[in-house]
């Protein structure tokens, strides 16, 4: 199978401090890899690279065997905070990374609208985002990335800042909308659950530097619903992975206490 | 599957409230100053009542002084005004686009904003005459840099998150500056705007008190030399209407442009 991204030897350091060591990793075609680890171990910076936004110090990041250099249109990054135009409309904000490419046509226009109903947002169309809710908002957040029909999807912690009801809904509601277009996706979070839940491998990152502690393979059946996070299973994956990461969360809570 | 869209939420509820207010306290306001003027001070040389002055603008406007001295200054106000704005708004986003423009020009906007240029329009009328042009002057003045500074701060205070999400996507510089830094600038060159009306309309009546031919300056500096009490308070009151006028035309218009900033 052709292999969608094709990560070796990254690396990443900020003068001194070394972000990011030796990152090696391939994805397949439509596979769901969520990214978890301690704060400071660097899963944001590498999502970050992949994304073109930030230029890796070392390595290189291949997407379809092209090398990447900067951002582009086949990578669409849904942000950790919405980042909505808030003079835009949903509909205006969801087809913006259209807009910039040049391509506002019948068939983009169409798709948007059509991605927004998927995302659920059918009837807010002509809204402003300060009508919506936090999770209304993280829906057009992943409308505006799933429209400019991207190679693979980025997510950086996207249901960080919801509630946790919310955030379940969010998570169920992900998975449908992956299951309706299966793009490769490479998902950062902070929760072990929400991670095991959604993806077929987990990555563990550790910290100082930041580095590649082992992949986990999630072998749940899918589709998967909420009342999976309740299975043994589930809960022996969510084990293994807070056990892999247990001592570097506690280091790291207790330098951010200093 | 294009659904109507909603109307949009308007806050509507306490409006009137506020107008009724608001109303109220004027009025209490004209009722205590028609007392004091008629049985404390008593002395239509110090003080007119409400009344008189009402009464003074209705004469004034008859006999068409008022218009006269009105259109002079609205002219002198609009076009230093409409000048100003113009050169605030270029200046600012030089200055926020290129660190040489604004490392030149700080010094100067930091300087004369915070002078009293006002006091320069006697040398501005020694220069330019005792016509418009003087008066126009002062006006740009005044107005120039709370634009530009405005202008220049909403340029560089657009948020870097939204700046980064459009580079997400692969955007030029332009399609930036377009799409994220100018539109989240628009509230602060309105409050600029906003800022430069009260200071634009004291500069065209100061700068005519200094000297002039006509002007609301030139009519309030000729009653106070003739003790005219009602005519000095009727040209003092037609400014404050202008003011608040102006003023309420641009929250107005804030509404209509940068809803987003209400809430």
């Amino acid at each position: 199978m052709a292999q969608k991204l094709q990560i070796s030897h990254l690396g990443k350091s900020f003068g001194e401090l070394r972000a990011l060591q030796d990152i090696n990793l391939a994805v397949e075609r439509g596979e769901f890899i969520a990214v978890v680890g301690p704060s400071g171990c660097g899963k944001t910076t590498f999502l970050r690279i992949v994304a073109g936004l930030e230029p890796a110090s070392a390595g290189e990041v291949r997407l379809d065997g092209r090398a990447i250099s900067g951002p582009g249109g086949d990578r669409g990054f849904v942000f950790q905070t919405d980042n909505l135009l808030p003079w835009r409309t949903v509909f205006a904000n969801a087809i913006i990374g259209r807009e910039v490419a040049g391509q506002v046509g019948p068939a983009e226009r169409q798709r948007t609208l059509e991605l927004l109903r998927l995302v659920g947002l059918e009837g807010f169309e002509n809204y402003h985002p300060r009508q919506l809710s936090g999770g209304m908002r993280q829906r057009v957040n992943l409308a505006r990335a799933l429209a400019i029909d991207p190679q693979i999807l980025l997510m950086d912690e996207p249901f960080s800042s919801l509630d946790a009801q919310t955030r379940e809904i969010m998570q169920t509601e992900l998975m449908r909308i992956w299951e309706a277009g299966r793009k490769t996706v490479l998902f950062v979070t902070h929760q072990i659950d929400e991670a095991v839940f959604l993806a077929d491998r987990v990555l563990v990152f550790a910290r100082r530097p930041g580095r590649l502690r082992e992949s986990v393979a999630v072998e749940l059946p899918r589709p998967r619903t909420l009342a999976i996070k309740r299975t043994a299973e589930f809960i022996r994956y969510v084990d293994h992975i807070w056990r892999l990461i247990e001592d570097d969360v506690r280091a790291s809570v207790i330098e951010e206490k200093v | 599957m294009q659904r109507a869209a909603e109307p949009r939420p308007r806050p509507a509820i306490g409006l009137p409230r506020i107008y009724v207010a608001g109303a109220i306290s004027v009025l209490c306001g004209l009722m205590l100053w028609e007392i004091a003027s008629r049985l404390v001070v008593a002395n239509a040389l110090f003080l007119a009542a409400p009344s008189q002055i009402f009464a003074a603008i209705v004469t004034l406007a008859e006999s068409g002084e008022l218009w006269r001295h009105m259109s002079i200054s609205a002219v002198e106000f609009a076009l230093g005004y409409a000048i100003a704005s113009l050169l605030g708004v270029v200046i600012g986003f030089a200055m926020a686009e290129s660190p040489t423009m604004k490392r030149v020009l700080q010094p100067w906007i930091s300087g004369l904003y915070a002078t009293p240029t006002i006091a320069l329009a006697p040398l501005f009328i020694l220069w330019l005459g005792i016509g418009i042009w003087s008066k126009v002057l002062v006006v740009i003045f005044l107005v120039l840099f709370p634009v530009t500074i405005n202008t220049e701060a909403g340029l560089r205070t657009t948020s870097e998150r939204l700046i980064e999400m459009l580079r997400s996507f692969g955007a030029s510089p332009r399609q930036i500056f377009f799409k994220v830094s100018l539109p989240s600038a628009v509230p602060f060159i309105l409050a600029g705007l906003k800022l430069g009306i009260g200071r634009g309309l004291i500069g065209v009546v100061v700068a005519e008190l200094f000297g002039s031919r006509a002007g609301l300056g030139r009519l309030i500096a000729q009653s106070a030399d003739s003790f005219n009490m009602p005519d000095l308070f009727a040209g003092v009151i037609v400014l404050a209407a202008a003011g608040i006028t102006l003023t309420a035309g641009f929250g107005w218009l804030e509404n209509r442009l940068v809803p987003w900033t209400k809430d």
